[in-house]
């Protein structure tokens, strides 16, 4: 009976392009409509789609599959990605009749997004996109037009590899494969080296890119003292942007909000031009 | 400016935030540099659009959107601020004072679109509900990407076709005061986007490369190439280190 039944359903096996087509999907429409409510929700189902049309023939099964990919969802992007190919992996085995329960791929989906979202974090927004940008804008203040073209060709290219190599990865290697390289050393390793880099371009963009000085001069007796010139300059070049930066860094730590500080930074110049001291 | 230019502009800062350029606006085509050169090419002035952007979006270098927090729409400065800014012939540092403002406004495009889209994870749900997975997936572009289109792009139009003039009389209204404090917020406002970026990455450990990065620059005025140099050396040493502490092949 049970050979007969399954002579009569052949296993259902993605093909490479269904995989490609998945992840385009998801490439272009990750943030189309990202939203309060479910975040990358829609995005989720609608990368799917091609899995699910391909692996489920009845409406019943198709229904739950779409029902089951549009709960609240949210990551990097690009890294998290790793968590689609696992996902079309698990939702393949499911299709051929393995017993894996809506509960096991919600776990998979909600336990790695946080991870790899702050994985994305540091690694994308904290130092790929800063060390880009920053090649970029020098040559771009300058005048030439190279900055912006690095920035348009390079970055794209990058971040879009990451994506490409993070889903067939998920999707060949499956969850153990990542959850072990989530636990293991192997990834610290390469987020700490990452965070030197990081560390350090940052540490860089503050001497290059903050301007921060004051034109205050205080006369003592016969002589005027210059307090950028004569007094934080010998201290240390670039002293005042350095404090400024790690004071707003403090600040932030305590909970104000960037916008707060935002609106005091405007506010603190507008006091100190109207005073003469900036 | 043209009518046409206006046109280009808008629909570049709706792009910037749209799926269509695979999926990297956000990343690439909203950062003021990229924004600046873009509108510069529209405007004939590609080299003086790469200036105005590049500058503005040093106030934007550490943008960062994690934990859900907007400061400023870096692509509504970017696109519109340097529109203006060349209409205008205004020079960098009066371009950078449009750029706070203009920032601060844009984050009502954010907060509009975010609460709005809500309603179409439930159209979606819908369709769901009746197996229809073409449906499902359309849900998730077609409403909300009409929602932006409605609301960035005529409101970029019309500001960016009657905002120079605007922009030249204000200039000239506030006087060399505003104009300077407003120069002055410019340079510290990259602090700001720094000690962003710095709460995402920095640990106690790496302190020190942070350290080390800051005085290449303000002793020895290495550029961030340089720097970043010596950034992958640093962390090529420490992860050799790493390795060894774990008993594998290592320094020693």
């Amino acid at each position: 009976m049970k050979e007969e039944k399954a002579l009569s359903k052949p296993e259902k096996q993605l093909t490479k392009k269904d995989l490609r087509k998945a992840f385009w999907t998801w490439q272009f429409f990750s943030h189309a409509n990202y939203n309060y409510e479910r975040l990358q929700a829609g995005a989720f189902a609608h990368a799917m789609g091609p899995i699910i049309k391909k692996l489920y023939d009845t409406k019943e099964d198709t229904v739950a599959a779409l029902k089951r990919h549009l709960v609240f969802f949210n990551t990097a992007p690009n890294w998290g990605a790793v968590i689609h190919g696992i996902v079309i992996a698990m939702e393949e085995k499911r299709a051929n009749g393995a017993e894996i329960s809506d509960e096991a791929i919600n776990s998979v989906k909600t336990g790695l997004m946080g991870p790899l979202a702050g994985l994305g974090d540091t690694l994308t927004q904290g130092t790929i996109i800063p060390l880009l940008l920053a090649i970029g804008i020098s040559f771009g203040v300058e005048g030439s037009v190279f900055g912006p073209l690095f920035f348009l060709i390079v970055c794209p290219a990058v971040l879009v590899s990451i994506a490409y190599t993070m889903w067939m990865r998920g999707y060949y290697s499956g969850k153990d494969a990542v959850e072990s390289m989530l636990s293991s050393g192997r990834l610290n390793e390469i987020i700490s080296a990452a965070g030197i880099l990081g560390c350090a371009v940052i540490g860089a963009l503050i001497g290059q890119f903050v301007t921060f000085s004051t034109v205050f001069v205080v006369n003592v007796g016969q002589t005027a003292i210059n307090l950028q010139a004569d007094v934080f300059d010998p201290i240390m070049p670039k002293l005042l942007p350095l404090l400024l930066t790690v004071g707003l860094y403090k600040l932030l730590d305590r909970g104000k909000s960037p916008t707060f500080l935002m609106v005091a930074i405007i506010v603190v110049s507008f006091i100190g031009t109207f005073l003469g001291i900036l | 400016m043209e009518i046409w230019q206006a046109v280009c502009i808008a629909l570049l800062y709706y792009i910037s935030d749209s799926p269509w350029p695979v999926g990297v606006g956000y990343y690439v085509i909203q950062r003021p540099l990229v924004a600046g050169f873009l509108t510069g090419l529209v405007l004939g002035m590609p080299v003086e659009g790469t200036i105005i952007g590049a500058t503005m979006n040093l106030i934007y270098l550490g943008h960062i959107t994690a934990g859900g927090t907007m400061p400023g729409d870096m692509a509504l400065a970017g696109y519109l601020g340097t529109g203006l800014a060349l209409a205008a012939g205004l020079d960098v540092n009066a371009a950078l004072a449009l750029a706070v403002p203009l920032g601060l406004l844009g984050t009502i495009v954010w907060f509009t679109r975010m609460s709005v889209d809500s309603i179409f994870v439930h159209w979606a749900d819908k369709y769901a509900e009746e197996g229809d997975i073409a449906k499902v997936g359309l849900m998730n572009w077609v409403p909300g990407q009409t929602l932006l289109l409605v609301i960035k792009v005529p409101a970029v139009i019309i500001a960016a076709v009657y905002g120079p003039d605007l922009v030249s009389a204000a200039i000239a209204f506030v006087g060399d005061n505003v104009l300077h404090a407003l120069i002055v917020a410019g340079g510290m406002l990259p602090a700001l986007g720094i000690a962003l970026n710095l709460r995402s990455i920095l640990k106690k450990a790496t302190i020190p490369y942070f350290i080390v990065g800051f005085a290449l620059v303000a002793y020895l005025g290495l550029d961030i190439i340089g720097v970043a140099l010596f950034g992958v050396v640093m962390a090529a040493v420490s992860m050799q280190f790493m390795k060894k502490n774990e008993g594998g092949e290592g320094l020693v």
